[in-house]
């Protein structure tokens, strides 16, 4: 005997399952790589090699570090999500890489490395 | 006036954007760690894995706000360089900082830290976030999303209770007035 279920049921319904993790494996990825990239231009500018503009005078320097940080990591979780979603992958690898980016760009903000490297 | 606006806008960055930031995502965790009890246990049921996700959105949110506020809003006015010849540097508080060795590191370290550190926070913050909504129930029954998304909210709240433990020393010796 066919069951019969109203709109309001259908509309009720979870939303249906990620069955892969290439989406969740690039947001994570791309984190890494956007405090990575937070990490690199505060070093570089430390350093004299690169300063990003500033991009509101008022703020100074770190508007344009902050924002170009901010852009590198929009960028690679585009790339990133358009490659790997919906592909399943070995994500133990790549969480590990996830982490330690994420943990080279907290360091690199870390003001008493600045003089040490 | 009781406040002045640049006060103001100092409590709404870090009482009230920060604050809000803090306490959410600490209710993330444990609302992570008690639904992931209940989603191993359970085999069919009623999803509830969307106001987790609201609920990270919020703290994303909350924390973008606090980095773009403190960034534009009280970032500047704290910068400000003294006119030569200026003796009164209450107005300038970096200026201010500097100019004592005693609380020169509340600027070179606290405040240097503060200007990048939460930007990271917000991006872990936006991951996690994302994917609670995109893998709903999934989030928590599969252990290596679920890890590693734990594993970057505690970071995130490390993180953000670090630079507000920093914000509260600066803004004990040098309040934006």
């Amino acid at each position: 005997m066919a069951t019969h279920r109203t709109t309001d049921q259908m509309a009720s319904d979870p939303a249906p399952r990620e069955q892969t993790n290439g989406a969740a494996v690039a947001a994570f990825l791309a984190a890494g790589i956007g405090s990575l990239a937070m990490g690199l231009f505060v070093v570089l500018n430390e350093w004299d090699i690169y300063s990003a503009p500033s991009l509101y005078g008022p703020a100074g320097g770190v508007s344009g570090r902050t924002t170009f940080a901010v852009i590198a990591w929009l960028i690679a979780w585009a790339v990133l999500h358009a490659r790997m979603k919906g592909r399943q992958f070995e994500s133990r690898r790549l969480f590990a890489i996830a982490l330690v980016l994420v943990g080279l760009g907290i360091l690199l903000t870390y003001p008493p490395l600045w003089g040490l490297l | 006036m009781l406040f002045t606006e640049r006060s103001i806008w100092t409590m709404i960055h870090g009482i009230g954007l920060g604050g809000t930031a803090l306490m959410a995502l600490a209710a993330v965790l444990f609302a992570m760690y008690l639904m992931r009890r209940s989603y191993l246990r359970a085999t069919e049921g009623e999803d509830v894995s969307g106001p987790v996700a609201a609920l990270m959105w919020l703290t994303a949110a909350a924390l973008w706000l606090t980095a773009l506020v403190g960034t534009y809003i009280i970032f500047p006015p704290y910068r400000a360089a003294a006119p030569e010849g200026t003796t009164l540097l209450a107005q300038y508080p970096r200026t201010m900082l500097l100019a004592d060795p005693e609380t020169a590191w509340l600027h070179t370290f606290a405040m240097e830290t503060k200007e990048h550190l939460p930007w990271i926070a917000a991006m872990l913050a936006t991951a996690v976030a994302f994917a609670a909504w995109r893998y709903r129930s999934e989030f928590f029954r599969d252990p290596r999303i679920y890890r590693m998304a734990a594993t970057l909210t505690v970071i995130c709240l490390a993180a953000v209770a670090y630079v507000s433990l920093l914000g509260v020393f600066i803004n004990k010796v040098a309040p934006l007035e």
